[in-house]
C-alpha cells in the first residue's frame, strides 16, 4: 500500500499542495539540521505560518517547516517599549501576549489570524496615514541562514541588511525570533459608518488626515460605503452626520484593531503612490459597476500607510493607499481579479506579495529602486538558493 | 401587541436585475423582501436561496421586535453573493411569526416599473 501524501491547504482554500514533507521542529538547533541535511540532498525548504497568504510563496515538493511549536514572548524591556517574540507566534497571540506585559503594537491588520513573521515577511499592514506596516518594528532577528548557521542580527548594527529582512517573503533564513519595536499598552475607540459612496469620497481626505486610522468599504451592488475610525482613547472622534453608525466599540488595541472574520475570500491588493489613491479607485470602481458586479458583491477596502524604507516593501519609498478587491472563497476570482489588475499597474501599483497577483520577477524588478540591493543580501544568506522554489525564482530571477 | 404573521414563507419569481439608471443607492435595481416582526422578540431569519442550477445557500438575518426591516437581496453576500440576472426562489423560516412582502425595482428602462407581491406563507 502506497503512503497518502498530505495536503496542504491555505486559509482562503485557493492554494493547495502536496510537500515532500511536513516537518514540525521543537528546537533551533533542530531547524538548522533540517536545512543542513536539505543542502546535502538538494532539497529546498519552506516556512509555512497560518497559510493566510494565497500566494504560492510557501509552496514545494519538499520540505515544508512548521513553526508551530515556536510560541512566547520573552526579554521584555517596557523602558524601551522592546520584546522578543517567537516566530510561530500569530499576530492575535502576540498581541494577547505582550499586553499581558504591558506593551501592544502599534497596528495591525483587519485579520489577526496570520502568523507575525509571515505577516512581516510579506509586508502586510494596518490603516492609519501616520502608520507603517508591521515589518517596520523588526529592529532585530534571530534566523538559520541557508547554510544552517544560526545567527543574530540587530538593525542598530546593519541598517542596509534589515532593510532586506523585514519584507523578505522567507528568503534570507527562517526567522527564529524577531526583537520589535512596541508601545506601551494602550486603548482604542473603534466607530464605524455606514454612508453613500459620494460622501465618503468628499470627506475621505478630512477622515484620513485627522485620525488615527480610517479606512473605508465600498459595497458595489448598492453605492454605500462604510466608514472605520479608531482613535486612542480620549482622543476626538469625528462626527459623521451624513452616516448611519453600525458600531461603537472602545477597549484593548489588539481587541478593537482586527475584526472577526468568519467568512473566508480571496484578494487581490496594491500599493500606490497615496496622490494616486482616489483617481484608482474612482477607476475601478466604474469598471465594476459595469462589467463585474453582477457577479461581485463583495467590497473593496481603501486603506492608507505610511511609507517606509524596507527594500520590498510595497509601501517602501512612498506614502500609499491601498486597494483590496474581495471575492468569497470557493468562487471563480481570476476573471474579475485580472480584469482589474491593470488599472493598478496604470497608476503605479506594487502587489501585496501574500495575495493575488499575476506579476512576475521582470515587472517585479521595476517597481523596486533597490531591486538589486535585496538580491544581493538575499545570495549572502541563502549562497545555494535553499529558500528558493521555483515559485520563488519566478517572482526573483527574470527570464531573459 | 398581538403576534402575527407566519413562520414559514416562500416566493418562488426571484431575480436580481444588472441594468440600473440614475442616482445609486436610491436607483439601483434589487429584488428585496421586506419584513415585518410584530412580536416581543428579536426575528432571526434564514433565508434559503435556490437556483436552477446550483446548491441552494443559507443567509441569517434578524430583525428587532416590533420592527420593520427590507432586505435587498443586492447585499447578501454571506456566504456567497448571489448573481445578479439569475433565477432563483426563497424559503424563508423564521423564529417567531412575522410578514414577508417580495419587492423588485428595475431601474435599467424607462419602460419598467416596480412591482410587488405577497411571499406564500404556509399554514401548516
Amino acid at each position: 500500500m502506497g503512503v497518502r501524501k498530505q495536503i496542504w491547504k491555505n486559509w482562503s482554500g485557493s492554494l493547495s499542495f502536496s510537500p515532500g514533507e511536513i516537518l514540525h521542529p521543537e528546537s533551533e538547533e533542530e531547524i538548522s539540521q533540517i536545512v543542513k541535511q536539505a543542502n546535502f540532498a538538494k532539497r529546498k525548504v519552506r516556512v509555512v505560518g497560518a497559510g493566510h497568504s494565497s500566494t504560492p510563496l510557501v509552496k514545494t515538493d519538499d520540505i515544508l517547516v512548521s513553526l508551530k511549536h515556536f510560541k512566547g514572548v520573552e526579554a521584555i524591556d517596557l523602558e524601551k517599549s522592546q520584546a522578543v517574540v517567537l516566530a510561530g507566534m500569530t499576530v492575535k497571540e502576540a498581541g494577547k501576549d505582550l499586553f499581558r506585559y504591558g506593551l501592544a503594537m502599534h497596528n495591525t491588520g483587519d485579520v489577526d489570524v496570520q502568523s507575525l513573521a509571515g505577516a512581516i515577511a510579506t509586508g502586510t499592514h494596518g490603516t492609519g496615514k501616520e502608520l507603517q506596516n508591521l515589518s517596520a518594528m523588526l529592529i532585530g532577528v534571530r534566523l538559520v541562514t541557508g547554510t544552517g548557521e544560526i545567527v543574530e542580527f540587530t538593525q542598530a548594527q546593519d541598517k542596509e541588511l534589515f532593510r532586506a529582512l523585514q519584507v523578505a517573503l522567507g528568503t534570507c533564513g527562517i526567522f527564529l525570533k524577531m526583537k520589535l519595536q512596541l508601545q506601551p499598552k494602550y486603548e482604542l475607540q473603534r466607530k464605524e459608518w455606514c454612508v453613500p459612496i459620494e460622501k465618503c469620497i468628499e470627506n475621505h481626505e478630512e477622515h484620513q488626515n485627522r485620525n488615527r486610522n480610517f479606512d473605508f468599504y465600498w459595497y458595489p451592488r448598492s453605492e454605500m460605503a462604510k466608514i472605520r475610525i479608531m482613535n486612542k482613547e480620549g482622543d476626538p472622534m469625528p462626527e459623521v452626520p451624513y452616516g448611519d453608525l453600525q458600531r461603537d466599540k472602545q477597549g484593548h488595541s489588539h481587541e478593537i484593531l482586527p475584526r472577526t472574520r468568519h467568512l473566508r475570500f480571496d484578494e487581490m491588493e496594491y500599493a500606490l503612490p497615496i496622490e494616486h489613491g482616489q483617481a484608482c479607485f474612482q477607476e475601478i470602481r466604474e469598471v465594476v459597476k459595469k462589467k463585474y458586479r453582477k457577479e461581485v458583491g463583495w467590497r473593496t477596502l481603501y486603506r492608507t500607510i505610511k511609507a517606509d524604507d524596507a527594500f520590498l516593501s510595497p509601501i517602501s519609498g512612498r506614502d500609499s493607499v491601498t486597494i483590496s478587491l474581495h471575492h468569497n472563497a470557493g468562487l471563480p476570482f481570476w476573471e474579475y481579479f485580472k480584469g482589474i489588475e491593470p488599472i493598478f499597474r496604470k497608476y503605479d501599483g506594487r502587489p501585496h506579495w501574500g495575495k493575488k497577483h499575476t506579476l512576475k520577477a521582470g515587472e517585479l524588478k521595476d517597481l523596486y529602486p533597490n531591486w538589486e540591493l535585496f538580491q544581493q543580501f538575499r545570495r549572502e544568506l541563502d549562497p545555494k538558493g535553499i529558500f528558493m522554489t521555483p515559485e520563488l525564482q519566478e517572482l526573483f530571477i527574470p527570464t531573459e | 401587541m398581538k403576534p402575527y404573521g407566519k413562520i414559514d414563507w416562500a416566493f418562488a419569481a426571484g431575480r436580481i436585475p444588472f441594468r440600473t439608471q440614475g442616482k445609486e443607492p436610491e436607483m439601483t435595481s434589487h429584488d428585496k423582501i421586506s419584513v415585518l416582526n410584530l412580536s416581543e422578540e428579536e426575528a432571526v431569519l434564514e433565508i434559503a436561496v435556490f437556483y436552477e442550477d446550483e446548491a441552494p445557500k443559507t443567509y441569517e438575518v434578524k430583525i428587532r421586535p416590533r420592527r420593520l426591516k427590507k432586505i435587498r437581496f443586492n447585499d447578501l453576500i454571506d456566504p456567497q453573493a448571489i448573481r445578479m440576472e439569475r433565477n432563483f426562489a426563497c424559503y424563508i423560516k423564521a423564529n417567531v411569526p412575522v410578514v414577508v412582502q417580495h419587492s423588485r425595482m428595475n431601474t435599467g428602462s424607462a419602460d419598467l416599473a416596480e412591482m410587488a407581491t405577497m411571499a406564500f406563507p404556509d399554514d401548516a
